[in-house]
């Protein structure tokens, strides 16, 4: 049994030993800004999986098409705030709005492809809203935001792990938003019901399952898996 | 006017020993953790007045621990003590869920060993097979972790006598104990 003062001795040693590693260590840069820089590089990746697969063959006129756009932009911006999110979880003091980034671009991402679905059965009836398997959908998505994913995760490990589940579930939806976005571009795939259940569901399912090895993937040092 | 002098003091003699820490000082980051300590130990006294020395200090150092790794995450342009508590106070939560985990699973052992050592209901068969799956846990573990299970928790040396003994570091011995602890239970409840 240690008395306080051994218990003491422990911690002036642990001190003694954490200050001999001291190094240059530069803050991190603000979260939006690492943000920005993880998104460039999401997109050159999602950019180099087009041109690997082939980008669809309508491609110049779905860029001409506002709803195309809206829905991609919704996509991209719900990405890119859960990135900005998840990188702000990890700082210690950070604002806890930060969690609420991607509320609103992802409400307009779901509110964009819900008005589509309506706008579907409105122009083509039951047909409009026909579901039919896609699951390459889910896989493109996970190919796609492979890299992305990895590389955020590192990017994580650099802070602390305050929420890890939050943390790793925003990080999985930025990265498979940002493949769902890439997909699109190869994916001939609009009828809005298709991409809400497919794409939009496998966004959400590896962002849950994410949450869910969370704890196991973020840890304080020496800590215990929960 | 203690209060206001006392967070004169804070503002002036932390951000800048943290700002010094940031750039390699190894003597200001030494300082620096000095004071935190203190701080931490009675910040952890006052919010859980429950705990032993012992496990308090083990608390102060897990923190220690934890600012070492968050400490690329301060930024210089903001105040260090909220950024020092958020760490903190995720610390303690965390803590309060191990020590009640640890506190079940320490329970449910020593049903365990009561069963398995009662000399009057096992035969000698099934105390030779006890021992083998403690044995058998033991030898998953990697030589560091069998040294600081044997050092800390046989011979119950201090994690800074333990660390005496075998050469290594507080910090190392406390991962590595921890890192065992984990796999032993993971191996005995398997069985």
């Amino acid at each position: 049994m240690r008395d306080p003062e051994h218990s003491q001795g422990d911690t002036d040693a642990l001190i003694a030993q954490l200050a001999r590693d001291a190094r240059l260590r530069r803050p991190l840069a603000h979260p939006l800004r690492r943000a920005l820089g993880w998104a460039l590089l999401a997109l050159g990746f999602a950019a180099a999986m087009v041109w690997a697969i082939g980008p669809r063959a309508d491609l110049a006129e779905r860029l001409g098409d506002a709803r195309f756009l809206c829905e991609q932009g919704a996509a991209l911006a719900t990405g890119l705030a859960a990135a900005a999110a998840a990188l702000a979880l990890t700082v210690p003091g950070a604002s806890p709005l930060w969690r609420l980034a991607p509320v609103v671009p992802g409400a307009l991402w779901l509110v964009t492809l819900s008005l589509g679905c309506l706008r579907d059965w409105w122009a083509m009836g039951a047909e409009g809203l026909r579901l039919t398997p896609d699951p390459a959908c889910f896989l493109h998505i996970a190919l796609i935001g492979s890299l992305p994913g990895l590389v955020l995760y590192l990017m994580l490990r650099r802070g602390v792990p305050l929420s890890p589940r939050l943390t790793l579930a925003l990080a999985a939806l930025a990265a498979a938003g940002l493949g769902n976005f890439g997909l699109r571009f190869f994916h001939a795939q609009d009828a809005a019901l298709m991409v809400l259940v497919w794409q939009v569901g496998s966004v959400a399912l590896i962002a849950a399952l994410a949450g869910l090895a969370g704890r196991a993937l973020l840890r304080w040092p020496g800590a215990h898996a929960a | 006017m203690k209060t206001a002098q006392g967070r004169t003091r804070e503002a002036v003699a932390l951000e800048p020993l943290m700002t010094r820490a940031q750039a390699g000082d190894n003597a200001a980051y030494r300082a620096l953790l000095t004071e935190v300590a203190a701080r931490m130990r009675r910040l952890v006294r006052r919010r859980a007045p429950w705990l032993s020395a012992e496990d308090t200090e083990d608390l102060v150092q897990d923190i220690l621990l934890s600012l070492h790794q968050a400490r690329g995450t301060w930024d210089p342009a903001r105040p260090f003590l909220p950024w020092m508590v958020a760490i903190a106070r995720a610390r303690m939560a965390d803590n309060a869920r191990r020590y009640a985990r640890r506190a079940a699973i320490d329970l449910a052992a020593a049903d365990l060993a009561e069963t398995f050592f009662d000399a009057a209901a096992n035969t000698t068969e099934a105390t030779v097979v006890n021992l083998m799956s403690v044995r058998k846990a033991m030898d998953e573990l990697t030589p560091a972790e069998k040294q600081a299970v044997d050092l800390l928790r046989l011979r119950e040396m201090s994690l800074a006598e333990a660390a005496a003994a075998s050469g290594s570091t507080v910090a190392a011995l406390k991962v590595a104990m921890h890192r065992a602890m984990r796999k032993m239970r993971g191996t005995l409840w398997k069985e």
